[in-house]
């Protein structure tokens, strides 16, 4: 549900201001709005206030979190990072700044130098496994290599698909060396092919000029390396390789000390701060007299109250807060805030991908909630399915969730709708297709005299389901007319209405023509359709006259219901009759196992689109407008 | 004679409605991808996109529903 807001005025003298910053920022109630946007040109009072002095702490905060980050995670005392928190939090920002100043030129050196050793360490290790790789490739070829007094050996490497540079690098070395040289290769991966070449000292130079205007990569083995046989130079890489890892180790060693020592102070400087940061971020949002601060913005109605005697405790009234009574216009423009209930905000995920909802706009996200899983359960209606996706939700959920607030809230939603899944195929007397049916477990429920068989009741479930679309459509045509009338908007209020007289009476008309109702409603329908189209003509123009053809095909689209269902049942179906045709039980066990897992990753997927779809296109787009914008309050973690 | 039409008329137009489909949806889709691979948040509403012209295999479809089981 979206929470009325309210728009507040806090005024203080300006010594109190940075406390009052701090004060809303761990509150976290208050949406700020920007004061100075409502200063009048030449308004001498009321002025911006400036930003102070953020760039050292900007400054303080680049240089903290780059050491921060430079030394290895040791585990910290959450007790202790609160006191220290606490301890740094009511410094001002000279002290805060004195402090963080002091740990950098403590610890900047050490830690640079120590991080650039690491990295050279580790650039050097890469290298050497890169020279091992090539050198080994190429050994087999040393044999062939003429060991001549004067020649200089280079390697280079070539991607396999451009690898008839080759023919033109032998070509060029034949002309430049006049013909004293040798070239071989070898391929060292898929991709990569090394080829070493022998050739006069005399002609060097030349040579790796030449190479180097071919674009072709040169391997520069260090001077330590040249004129060794390829064996010495292995045993070389190995002996540094063993040294650069044993440095890292030492490197590594002296970063764990230095982060058992300064890592928490590190961490809650920090966290200090980045907080501070942020409230001097804001700054800018406030105007100021010469002896007192004013800050406007939106409070939660539920959480006006909260927020006056956190004000009033801690300033004793010398900080205070006004409601401010606004026009209609100026609070159709208060950001919107959900406050759902628990099993509804996993939906908000869905509602999140529309642009946000004005205020005063129905929130969908409650129906949503309600219709999705319906539309899902409906589709995919198999108890073993259902129990597969809520098994899988819940380990999904289990390993991620933590990880991923978005996969967290995917899987509550693909755990709501199994219920109804497994509610729909107790009706169909599914379980895993007709297995259920096969083993005499379970039979399709029988309403009316309807047994609820979807490969038997294909032309009632294909009704059902557009009767679904018809209420559907209708709801949200009937939002549409709330949001209209909450709005006050006559024209949007027309058309809605129009928009509803002229659906009921096309299919009043359509359903009288086939003989379901009785002909005698035919001539009221008439009569609604001529009050209904002009109405919405009326009301949207043009627009929206063709939208009551689009609003019809909505209605139809709702076949899906159906259709992806009847998919999800014959998919199930074939796999139960390959299994059991199978001579082999294990084999088409695995047959039939394997095909209904497609199925049941067809079935996360394919209904939680079509549902999704069916409330985004054809529900939202009877009443949603969106272009307003979220509550975002002053807190936290949410200042960018 | 005319029953020999009906699977064919049925036929045509839930074929045809899922051509229809196939080459909307490789559009959008291809659109889609390159539009995800400039704004990752896209991907949820491209997923919508993509799903979108599902409405035309749907109503063949149900025109093939309604050749089969009504007028036959």
């Amino acid at each position: 549900m979206l929470q009325k807001m309210t728009k507040i005025q806090v005024i203080g003298p300006k010594d109190d201001l940075h406390s009052t910053v701090d004060l809303l920022y761990n509150l976290g109630t208050v949406h700020l709005e920007d004061v100075s946007t409502t200063i009048a040109p030449g308004d001498t009072m009321l002025r911006r206030v400036k930003a102070g002095p953020k760039a050292d702490v900007t400054g303080a905060l680049v240089k903290v979190s780059g050491m921060f980050h430079l030394l290895p995670t040791t585990p910290i005392n959450e007790e202790l990072r609160a006191q220290t928190y606490e301890g740094l939090r009511w410094k001002n920002d000279e002290e805060l700044v004195k402090e963080a100043t002091q740990v950098i030129s403590e610890l900047e050196t050490t830690t640079k130098e120590l991080a650039t050793r690491k990295s050279d360490l580790e650039f050097t290790l890469t290298n050497l496994a890169h020279y091992e790789q090539v050198i080994e490739k190429l050994q087999p070829l040393e044999a062939q290599l003429p060991t001549l007094e004067g020649f200089e050996v280079t390697v280079i490497l070539i991607q396999q698909e451009f690898k008839e540079v080759l023919d033109i690098i032998r070509a060029a070395l034949t002309e430049i060396t006049h013909n004293q040289f040798e070239l071989m290769s070898a391929d060292v991966d898929a991709t990569t092919t090394a080829a070493v070449t022998v050739f006069n000292k005399t002609y060097s130079d030349q040579v790796h000029s030449f190479i180097w205007s071919q674009n072709v990569n040169e391997v520069r083995l260090p001077p330590e390396y040249l004129d060794k046989p390829f064996d010495e130079v292995l045993t070389l890489v190995e002996d540094n390789r063993k040294r650069a890892t044993a440095e890292i180790g030492t490197v590594n060693d002296e970063l764990t000390d230095l982060s058992g020592q300064w890592y928490p102070r590190l961490a809650v400087l920090k966290d200090v701060l980045e907080d501070r940061n942020d409230e001097l971020s804001v700054f800018t949002k406030f105007g100021q007299t010469d002896y007192t601060f004013v800050m406007m913005g939106w409070v939660p109605n539920k959480q006006l109250a909260k927020t006056k005697n956190a004000l009033k405790a801690a300033f004793e009234g010398r900080v205070i807060v006004n409601d401010i009574k606004v026009s209609r216009n100026e609070q159709n423009k208060a950001p919107s805030f959900y406050d759902n209930p628990r099993i509804v905000k996993p939906f908000e995920f869905f509602t999140g991908l529309m642009s946000a909802p004005q205020y005063r706009e129905i929130d969908p996200t409650p129906l949503m909630a309600v219709f999705f899983p319906f539309f899902f359960g409906l589709m995919v209606g198999d108890i073993g399915y259902g129990l597969c996706i809520l098994a899988f939700a819940l380990v999904v959920r289990k390993i991620y969730g933590l990880r991923s607030h978005a996969i967290k809230q995917l899987m509550n939603i693909l755990i709501i709708c199994s219920f109804p899944t497994m509610f729909f195929g107790y009706l169909f007397g599914e379980f895993f297709g007709n297995l259920g049916q096969m083993m005499g477990w379970i039979e399709p429920a029988t309403i009316n005299g309807l047994t609820l068989d979807r490969m038997e009741i294909i032309v009632p479930f294909l009704i059902f389901s557009i009767a679904i679309g018809v209420f559907h459509v209708f709801l949200g045509l009937s939002l549409g007319l709330t949001n209209a009338v909450t709005r006050r908007h006559k024209k949007l209020i027309c058309e809605k209405v129009g928009m509803l007289l002229t659906l009921t009476s096309i299919i009043v008309i359509l359903l009288a023509a086939v003989a379901v109702i009785p002909a005698l409603l035919m001539l009221p329908s008439v009569v609604l359709l001529l009050i209904g189209l002009p109405l919405v003509w009326y009301g949207g123009g043009i627009v929206a006259a063709i939208d009551i053809m689009s609003s019809l095909t909505n209605i139809i689209s709702y076949a899906r219901l159906m259709a992806i269902g009847m998919a999800s049942v014959v998919l199930a179906l074939v796999a139960n009759k390959l299994g059991s045709s199978m001579g082999i039980v294990l084999v088409g066990f695995l047959v039939a196992a394997l095909l209904h897992l497609v199925n049941i990753v067809l079935c996360m997927f394919s209904p939680s689109i079509q549902s999704l779809r069916l409330h985004l296109v054809e529900f939202y787009s009877k009443f949603y407008e969106g272009g307003g914008r979220m509550y975002d309050p002053f807190k936290r973690g949410t200042t960018k | 004679m005319v029953s020999e039409w009906i699977p064919i008329g049925a036929g045509l137009a839930f074929g045809l409605g899922a051509l229809g489909t196939g080459i909307a949806q490789a559009r959008i889709g291809a659109a889609g991808v390159g539009a995800i691979a400039e704004k990752q948040e896209l991907f949820g509403l491209a997923l919508v996109f993509v799903a979108l012209p599902e409405t035309l295999v749907i109503l063949g479809f149900v025109i093939a529903a309604i050749i089969l089981f009504v007028l036959a």
